[in-house]
């Protein structure tokens, strides 16, 4: 087996899984499994966006639960108190956690290392004392629930989350839009200051370029994936609460990265769905789950610290050096038998 | 051009009570290969560092051909045209030969596209290319630069500092740690580049400052000990005092002068 | 109303001395060993878990003081060799860990205690007239032993051995190993000596606060604060800061509530971080 064909055989197979996935499912097992993959898609960008910080650009941000909590918010919100319809929601939300990843990344960016880790999560825990102390806006840890407006009319007939499968495919599509441009932004110039900055800040000012605008894009573009996810969720969901604010949120975000490979596209992607799908299945039958997300978390960073997908990567390394040096030799052969 | 390329005015730096930079007035006019020697401590890395904008002065100004740095941010400095090698050689590791050289050129754009993938930047690319090929790379271009050899960093240093097309290059100790192989193929690629460029090296291997440097100025102390032409610093006996002061490095210093 | 100031400032007071004990373990493993502990509230609730246990085991409170800081040392240092040795302590990858290890920490407990909050009798009962309430004799007891604890501490690492060699690598490791002092022993007593210092302090805090699985979490973001404000590797700076903080928290909970008050400590750290990261305070910094 090539590096190739493995390589397209594995991406034709997830894309067809996730396409089919509404009526796959419903066939194989519960149907409650298709929102359980619906969510995963909607952590994995969160998940993205830590990933983007610190696998891409070298800062460990603990606080991205802020950004999802106004783009959470932003939606909730917009809807409930400003009665706005669906997408002007979903881009309030959007807008507003990408401004406030603006102003405060303006002040943490500037902080190295371990201060700015740190700072990531003051700012987040200030927001959610706020929020919880805003009760009557913000419905505290309780939270508010708030019904949907439709996401678009067509031709007489209406389309609405409140439909799964329609629901689904939304996230779908949103998701790997919000991907595919996380993609792009890496394989760009931008994204190999990125790089060079994670590799190396004090080289990169030296070569010219200027490590805080560059940081500062990198976490307003950030704020943006996770305000996305912050938005779907509050859409998916119907609701909103300031738990999830709290910096244990940001924490399992970092942890589903890390184990998922950071750096790489798709290790938070698979990071996420790992822990997601442990926490449902073990959780109906044992409710200590978070000890089996514990261990894991542990074993990973001693044993797999470049992560899933990053072992796998390491392997297809290997798999394509092997795959070079076969395809070499038919060549010497053809030579010999033309002598 | 009566214009010095750096001079230097009264620069002063300390780090606590010690006077790394004392009160240093230097000038190095363009055209000509200027080496800065010194025994350890003697504030040369300093020097590169005040001038590059990482460390700021306590008193002083720095004027590069004519204006005024003083205080200005690295990066800035960097784009007026002054590039340096690090003496702990220092590439990024994760990116690839290639990539390292490629950002380098592009890293003195004011704008970095976000969007268009990075390798159809087909004149980066053929610069990359070239330089590669200059500093003798290329076959190792996809590489991580983290798994090249002391002396191949060394080489990507060179090239990086090469491709960023600078005005005023700093070389701190680049044959540091290498072998008398590689020593004399860096010191033959950097003799190239004195034609077009104006270079100003730190270096500890004399042979390599007797062959290449016009200029010899040496510190001691943060302060200017003596300066002038290789063959008048070889006979100056205050520098084999401050530098040497034994007997067999003394015959060092003649056979190296009359290398 | 100043009797209820002076009430709130008091608790303040005690509360910060206890804390203290705590943050000094934080700060000693961050300065240290460089790694940001997001377990280190969970060391103080394991603390007061021990404390519970050891009592209804015993009948006796006061073994407490003495079990719950062994068991937390021995725990300590099994964890830096079996858990942070291995990953060299890499920045990034200890906060995964440390917060595997909070997960773990506060799900055993959860298991073994239950997930009931329970409150713990003080060892001494009664009270006496203090700014017009009844004012509980054991706070003023636990403000006490937290001082010795704290004076002791400084002496340890003043006078001891082991007190040395962990000055001595917190300031120059490579000097210190050239010295002939083994770094990496010393880095696993550390996680052992900062678990303890939480651990006694949350045996000490038992009967005061409630002993519950997540009582670290609301431990753990005031340590941090202690750490920063009084700066980094700073030991005294950080019981100033510890200290000074609760006070001021118990002051503003008086005119607002407990909220607002927490808000406000957070804002100031985030001020210190921006505009002077080595801390409020001069000390024997690094």
């Amino acid at each position: 087996m090539t590096r190739r064909s493995l390589e397209i055989g594995l991406a034709a197979g997830a894309v067809t899984f996730l396409i089919t996935a509404p009526w796959l499912i419903p066939a194989l097992t519960d149907n409650f499994w298709v929102s359980v993959i619906t969510e995963i898609l909607i952590w994995s960008l969160f998940a993205a966006s830590v990933n983007l910080l610190f696998g891409y650009v070298g800062l460990l941000s603990f606080g991205q639960a802020l950004y999802f909590g106004f783009g959470m918010y932003g939606v909730a919100l917009g809807i409930d108190h400003l009665g706005l319809s669906f997408w002007p929601a979903f881009g309030l939300g959007i807008i507003s956690a990408m401004a406030m990843a603006l102003v405060s990344g303006i002040f943490a960016v500037r902080l190295s290392w371990h201060y700015f880790a740190i700072i990531t999560v003051v700012f987040s825990l200030i927001f959610y004392f706020l929020a919880v102390s805003m009760k009557p806006l913000t419905g505290g840890d309780d939270g508010i629930n708030f019904s949907l407006p439709p996401v678009f009319r067509l031709g007489g007939r209406v389309w609405s989350l409140t439909d799964p499968t329609f629901q689904y495919f939304f996230v779908l599509a949103v998701v790997s839009l919000c991907l595919f441009l996380m993609h792009r932004v890496i394989n760009s110039p931008l994204g190999k200051g990125f790089l060079a900055i994670r590799d190396n800040d004090l080289r990169a000012s030296l070569i010219g370029l200027n490590v805080y605008v560059l940081r500062l894009i990198a976490f307003v573009m950030a704020g943006f994936l996770a305000g996305v996810s912050g938005a779907l969720f509050a859409l998916f969901g119907r609701y909103a609460s300031a738990t999830y604010m709290f910096y244990q949120v940001s924490g399992e975000a970092v942890v589903w990265t890390i184990v998922g490979g950071a750096g790489t596209m798709f290790g938070p992607v698979v990071g996420t769905a790992l822990f997601i799908v442990i926490r449902e299945i073990v959780s109906s039958h044992w409710e200590h789950h978070s000890l089996i997300v514990g261990l894991l978390a542990i074993l990973a960073v001693i044993f797999a610290p470049k992560g899933i997908v990053g072992v796998w990567n390491g392997w297809m390394t290997r798999l394509g050096e092997r795959d070079a040096a076969a395809s070499a030799r038919p060549q010497l052969k053809l030579q010999a038998d033309h002598e | 051009m009566s214009e010095p390329v750096l001079r230097t005015q009264n620069l002063t730096k300390r780090f606590g009570g010690l006077t790394a930079v004392d009160d240093l007035s230097i000038s190095l006019a363009g055209g000509r290969v200027h080496a800065i020697i010194g025994p350890n401590g003697a504030g040369k890395t300093t020097f590169f560092n005040l001038v590059t904008g990482l460390l700021s002065p306590a008193s002083g100004r720095i004027f590069f051909r004519g204006r005024d740095i003083t205080g200005c941010r690295p990066h800035v400095i960097s784009r007026l045209g002054i590039k340096r090698t690090l003496q702990v050689k220092s590439v990024f590791p994760e990116l690839s030969v290639a990539d390292n050289l490629w950002i380098t050129r592009q890293a003195r754009n004011r704008f970095l596209h976000p969007f268009r993938p990075a390798a159809s930047d087909l004149q980066a690319k053929l610069q990359v290319e070239q330089t590669l090929e200059q500093i003798g790379l290329a076959d190792l271009a996809a590489r991580p630069a983290g798994t090249l050899s002391y002396g191949d960093v060394a080489m990507l240093e060179i090239g990086m500092a090469v491709i960023s097309e600078p005005s005023l290059l700093l070389l701190d100790e680049p044959t540091c740690g290498m072998s008398p192989a590689e020593t004399s193929r860096a010191v033959a690629k950097i003799r190239d580049l004195t034609r077009t460029i104006d270079i100003v090296i730190i270096e500890h291997d004399m042979d390599v400052v007797f062959g290449i440097a016009d200029d010899i100025t040496v510190l001691a102390q943060g302060a200017i000990l003596a300066s002038g032409s290789p063959a008048a610093i070889a006979d100056d006996e205050r520098v084999r005092e401050a530098y040497l002061g034994r007997p067999e490095d003394e015959d060092f210093m003649e056979e190296a002068s009359h290398a | 109303m100043r009797d209820t100031v002076l009430l709130l400032a008091m608790n303040g007071l005690i509360w910060g001395l206890i804390i203290a004990l705590i943050a000094l373990g934080l700060s000693v493993i961050f300065g240290l060993l460089d790694i940001i502990n997001i377990a280190h509230g969970d060391f103080f609730m394991v603390g007061t878990v021990l404390a519970w246990f050891s009592l209804s085991a015993t009948g006796n409170f006061w073994i407490g003081f003495i079990v719950a800081p062994l068991i937390g040392f021995i725990l300590g240092a099994i964890i830096q060799r079996l858990v942070i040795q291995p990953i060299h302590g890499a920045a990034a990858l200890s906060i995964v860990a440390t917060f595997g290890l909070s997960l773990i920490l506060q799900e055993t407990v959860r298991i073994t205690f239950g997930a009931t909050p329970r409150r713990m009798l003080a060892p001494i009962h009664g009270t006496i007239p203090l700014f017009g309430v009844d004012y509980e004799i054991y706070r003023l007891f636990a403000a006490g032993v937290a001082l010795v604890a704290l004076a002791g501490f400084f002496l340890f690492l003043q006078h001891t051995k082991l007190g040395i060699w962990m000055r001595a690598v917190r300031h120059d490791r490579e000097t210190a190993v050239a010295m002939g002092i083994p770094a990496q022993r010393v880095y696993v007593l550390t996680f052992g000596v900062g678990f303890a210092l939480a651990a006694f302090g949350g045996a000490v805090a038992a009967p005061i606060t409630t002993v519950d699985f997540r009582g670290g979490v609301d431990v753990l973001p005031f340590c941090f604060m202690a750490v920063i404000i009084g700066g980094l590797g700073n030991l005294p700076g950080t019981v100033a800061a510890a200290v000074l903080l609760a006070f001021l928290e118990g002051l503003i909970q008086s005119v607002a509530d407990p909220t607002m008050a927490r808000i406000s400590s957070l804002v100031l750290m985030s001020a210190v971080l921006l505009l002077r990261p080595q801390g409020l305070f001069k000390g024997f910094a690094r």
